[in-house]
């Protein structure tokens, strides 16, 4: 019994050292958003003078405005198209599916910078060559860059949440005479929007989160938040930026809680949750 | 099992035909709209770095051109000066993921069968927060822990454990940190999920059976998971080969991962042909090493096959 008592001891140490190596680095970046100094990475003193200069630095909150409205028009996009592949891919799967499904697995797994440096010269091609101006707005682009890993994700989850739940109330519906539209938004639809939910909200996070395809693609006016920092990499970081970081990690955290939150009343369990999410 | 019941009803005559309408429309009409986004913004500019890769830099303001056609771009990208990046990258690669696979196999096994039930969820998403944090910031946080001024270096000089400041900030270590911190939610998550699924009966029934707790671990548990413990390789590898902002942050601004290469050749040198060349060689050797590594395990697991039984469920 003592060794197995050591085991369990030594398995729990090692969560302990995990956790804080997760949580490490973000907690150096909360604490030093209190730094007074000039330079982020030089620890001056306590203050809260960062806070106070964002909202004079126009540039900052520029960028973070960028991000937030490509990332809601991003998911908005993601969201409508991942939850209708999603849906046919449970309900409707014939000999395109494993095809599409092969699409979605390539979109996945290839590189970021891939779908970087494709997306320029394509952008260019499509602004410039063939005249369709709308590629040369900056939001577009970013939007566009954004929305694709995303729909495969919606996909997945919509498509996975779906092939839990049986086909008959949809059958019932059919029965009963019901249109195939109204079908689909009075049965199907509820019955996957705790996955559509969750879907969009991670579509927005991932679009937030996204730098490489963003760094590519932006057209300068329209410079998103994770560009401006890696601009700021190379010209010096200064505490404003993790002054930000902050508010948008509160603010993501309050995100992650209400997709918990809209899962657990629709009766899934913790581990349910991590399994949506993990496109498992 | 939808798909089961749909070819069986559609395949027997006696069976009512339901769902009239739902027959009439193609059942891929929903997945079109998803499709052709896709082919517009995906496959077809892929294609069109594919295409590039095939041309040549017209002089120093041309970008590309395609009137002639070769491998030559290939030769290029796996010259000495490239070739060195594409090793190294791959080291960076293959030890981040093992790092990660050896961090989460013990920490998905404790979260799975030993934290409380109750903490289960709480802890799960504690594991997800970091991965939801910016990126980069992130990344920036690491660079404050391990500057030679920083809290690490103070840390280990206070307690007597360094003599003269740390010196890992801007060397291939400090890539390796960032990576296996960067890609590590993506490791424990599949293979948390592939651990609870291996039911606790299971390995009871197994240890009722007078194996012992070691010969349980090696002869069911991990089996079993394997599906989860492979995504989570897949998660892990495939993002790390392709990262360059971890390493343009931890690295150096001459960090040497063939992301930064072929950023590099977009976005200074302006040799969109080359970078294209590197782009396809990237992919290629991502493809390959995964093929390598099936097959490797593949191999090794030949004599172990013959005296597997154990199947859990239907293979559905």
């Amino acid at each position: 019994m003592k060794r197995l008592a050591l085991t369990d001891l030594s398995l729990k140490v090692w969560a302990v050292i995990v956790f804080a190596f997760l949580f490490a680095p973000i907690a150096v970046i909360i604490i030093y958003s209190f730094n007074e100094g000039r330079l982020l990475v030089a620890w001056n003193e306590f203050g809260f003078g960062s806070f106070a200069a964002i909202v004079t630095k126009p540039a900052i909150t520029d960028a973070v405005m960028v991000s937030i409205q490509t990332g809601f028009v991003a998911a908005l996009i993601a969201t409508a198209l991942g939850t209708m592949a999603g849906v046919a891919l449970a309900r409707r799967a014939g000999k395109w599916a494993a095809p599409f499904l092969l699409l979605l697995v390539l979109v996945t797994v290839t590189p970021e910078i891939v779908d970087a440096v494709s997306l320029l010269p394509w952008m260019v091609f499509l602004g410039q060559d063939l005249g369709l101006s709308i590629f040369d707005n900056g939001l577009v682009r970013l939007v566009v860059g954004h929305s694709l890993f995303a729909t495969a994700v919606v996909a997945y989850i919509v498509r996975s949440r779906l092939v839990g739940i049986d086909e008959s109330l949809e059958e019932a519906a059919a029965d009963l005479y019901a249109p195939p539209f109204k079908r689909f938004t009075q049965i199907t639809l509820p019955l996957v929007m705790p996955a559509v939910l969750a879907g969009g909200l991670l579509s927005f996070t991932l679009s937030l989160d996204n730098t490489i395809v963003s760094a590519f693609v932006q057209v300068s006016g329209s410079t998103p938040w994770p560009v401006y920092v890696l601009s700021a990499v190379r010209t010096g970081l200064r505490p404003e930026i993790a002054a930000v970081s902050t508010i948008m990690l509160l603010l993501t955290l309050l995100a992650l809680g209400l997709v918990a939150y809209v899962l657990r009343r629709a009766g899934d369990s913790a581990t349910d949750i991590a399994k949506t999410v993990g496109g498992g | 099992m939808t798909t089961l019941t749909e070819r069986q009803s559609a395949s027997s005559p006696k069976a009512p035909r339901r769902r009239p309408r739902w027959m009439k429309l193609p059942s891929f009409a929903l997945a079109i709209p998803a499709w052709a986004w896709l082919f517009a913004f995906f496959v077809a500019p892929v294609a069109l770095v594919v295409w590039f890769s095939f041309g040549y830099k017209p002089g120093i303001f041309g970008t590309h051109a395609n009137d002639v056609l070769s491998f030559d771009r290939y030769a290029e990208a796996l010259s000495p000066t490239f070739f060195a990046t594409f090793q190294n990258t791959l080291w960076v690669g293959v030890v981040g993921t093992l790092i990660c696979l050896a961090i989460s196999i013990p920490f998905a096994y404790w979260l799975a069968f030993k934290a409380p039930v109750s903490r289960r969820g709480i802890l799960l998403a504690m594991v997800m927060i970091p991965f939801w944090t910016n990126f980069l910031v992130r990344t920036i946080g690491w660079q404050i822990i391990l500057a030679p001024s920083g809290v690490l270096s103070e840390a280990l000089q206070s307690i007597g454990a360094l003599d003269e400041p740390l010196e890992i900030l801007f060397t291939r270590t400090a890539v390796l940190i960032g990576v296996v911190y960067n890609y590590l939610p993506l490791m424990i998550l599949p293979m948390f999920v592939a651990f609870d699924r291996v039911a606790l009966p299971m390995r009871e029934a197994s240890k009722d059976l007078g194996a012992g707790r070691w010969s349980t671990l090696f002869n069911v548990t991990l089996p079993l998971a394997k599906p989860g413990i492979v995504v989570g390789i897949l998660l892990v590898y495939i993002p790390l080969m392709g990262d360059y902002i971890t390493a343009t942050v931890l690295g150096g601004a001459k960090g040497n991962m063939a992301g930064q290469m072929v950023a590099n050749q977009f976005q200074t040198a302006q040799n969109w042909a080359l970078g294209s060349a590197m782009a396809v060689v990237l992919v290629l050797t991502i493809l390959t090493t995964v093929a390598i590594a099936a097959l490797i395990s593949w191999l090794a697991a030949w004599p172990l096959r013959a005296n597997q039984k154990l199947v859990l469920g239907d293979k559905s």
